[in-house]
């Protein structure tokens, strides 16, 4: 099938590039350091010094579901940012250098092309994630205490829609965009925008994928699936289909205009 | 509290991996944006963020 060989061809590109290495490395990192730093934050103001002798520092003891978040928190800024910078070029770089024509030439559709694309693009952002939140989740429990199994799983479900609309805004900029540099701009310009837009009017956008987050830190607390967080699990979703739509209708466009 | 060192390891494995994948890359590659041995400096010197850049920046595709 065609879909198929466009999805392994990315893959392939994808392990070639060492994107299945060192992605996923990043992640773990992002993740792992937050439980840690917090942990040995005594000793670290020890190390750095400048604290005036005998001075007694009172580190509040944290629930492991706020460290978890922590570590959430890492990758909803450098996390996000680096999924941006990794797929700014995954279109808009291929027209640039002539590999989109030399693909499109062939009787290849637009909606595989950019599904592929797609898809190719959140296995890997998936796999980096779900290794990271296991490290973080991992020694979030032995350092501060248990938490129950299916905190890690919705976690890893809802958070990933989240990363799903964040990889689609980045192919829908592609789309539009040929300069890798003004799609990263655009996306990331987008995802503020969305955070601010969130915060000012969230009393009414109760559902903006913007608040998974906090909905997943409520969620650790509670111990429950909120209601508003099933939504907000949904709309992300439909909004990541609806965009993804778009993409392929804006793409068709612009090759046809070409 | 003592510093539980096997707690930390995996941190620098992972940071040590990252640098033997960007000079393996490095070492392979064959074109840069900007000078080859620059993006060295920049692979060993900034730690952890360093095989980053290169990753994201260094090659040509």
């Amino acid at each position: 099938m065609q879909w198929m060989t466009l999805l392994k061809k990315e893959l392939i590109e994808n392990w070639r590039n060492r994107k299945f290495i060192w992605v996923p490395l990043v992640f773990i990192l992002l993740a792992i350091m937050e439980p840690l730093s917090t942990y040995y934050m005594p000793e670290i103001l020890d190390a750095v010094g400048g604290l005036p002798e005998g001075t007694v520092l009172d580190m509040p003891e944290l629930p492991p579901g706020d460290v978890l978040m922590l570590s959430l928190a890492q990758f909803s800024s450098l996390g996000v940012l680096l999924i941006v910078l990794l797929s700014m070029g995954t279109i808009a770089g291929e027209r640039k250098s002539g590999v989109a024509e030399l693909i499109l030439v062939k009787p290849v559709s637009y909606t595989n092309y950019i599904t592929a694309k797609w898809l190719a693009l959140f296995i890997l952002v998936f796999i980096a994630f779900l290794l990271g939140l296991a490290g973080g989740f991992y020694y979030t429990t032995i350092l501060f205490g248990e938490l129950p199994m299916s905190a890690f799983f919705y976690t890893l479900l809802f958070y990933s829609l989240w990363l799903a609309f964040v990889v689609t805004i980045s192919i829908f900029y592609n789309t539009i965009f040929n300069s890798p540099g003004l799609v990263a701009f655009a996306s990331i310009a987008t995802i503020i925008l969305m955070s601010v837009i969130t915060q000012v009017f969230g009393h009414v956008l109760d559902w903006s994928p913007n608040q998974i987050s906090a909905y997943l830190s409520q969620m650790m607390v509670e111990e429950t699936v909120s209601k508003d967080l099933i939504a907000t699990g949904l709309t992300t979703a439909g909004m990541t289909i609806i965009l993804l739509v778009l993409s392929v209708i804006m793409f068709k466009r612009k090759e046809l205009a070409n | 509290m003592d510093i539980n060192w096997a707690m930390i390891a995996p941190l620098f494995v992972i940071q040590g991996l990252l640098l033997i994948f960007a000079l393996l890359d490095w070492a392979k590659a064959e074109d840069y944006r900007g000078s080859k041995w620059m993006w060295l400096f920049i692979i060993i010197f900034i730690s952890m963020v360093g095989p980053v850049l290169y990753f994201l920046f260094g090659r040509k595709r």
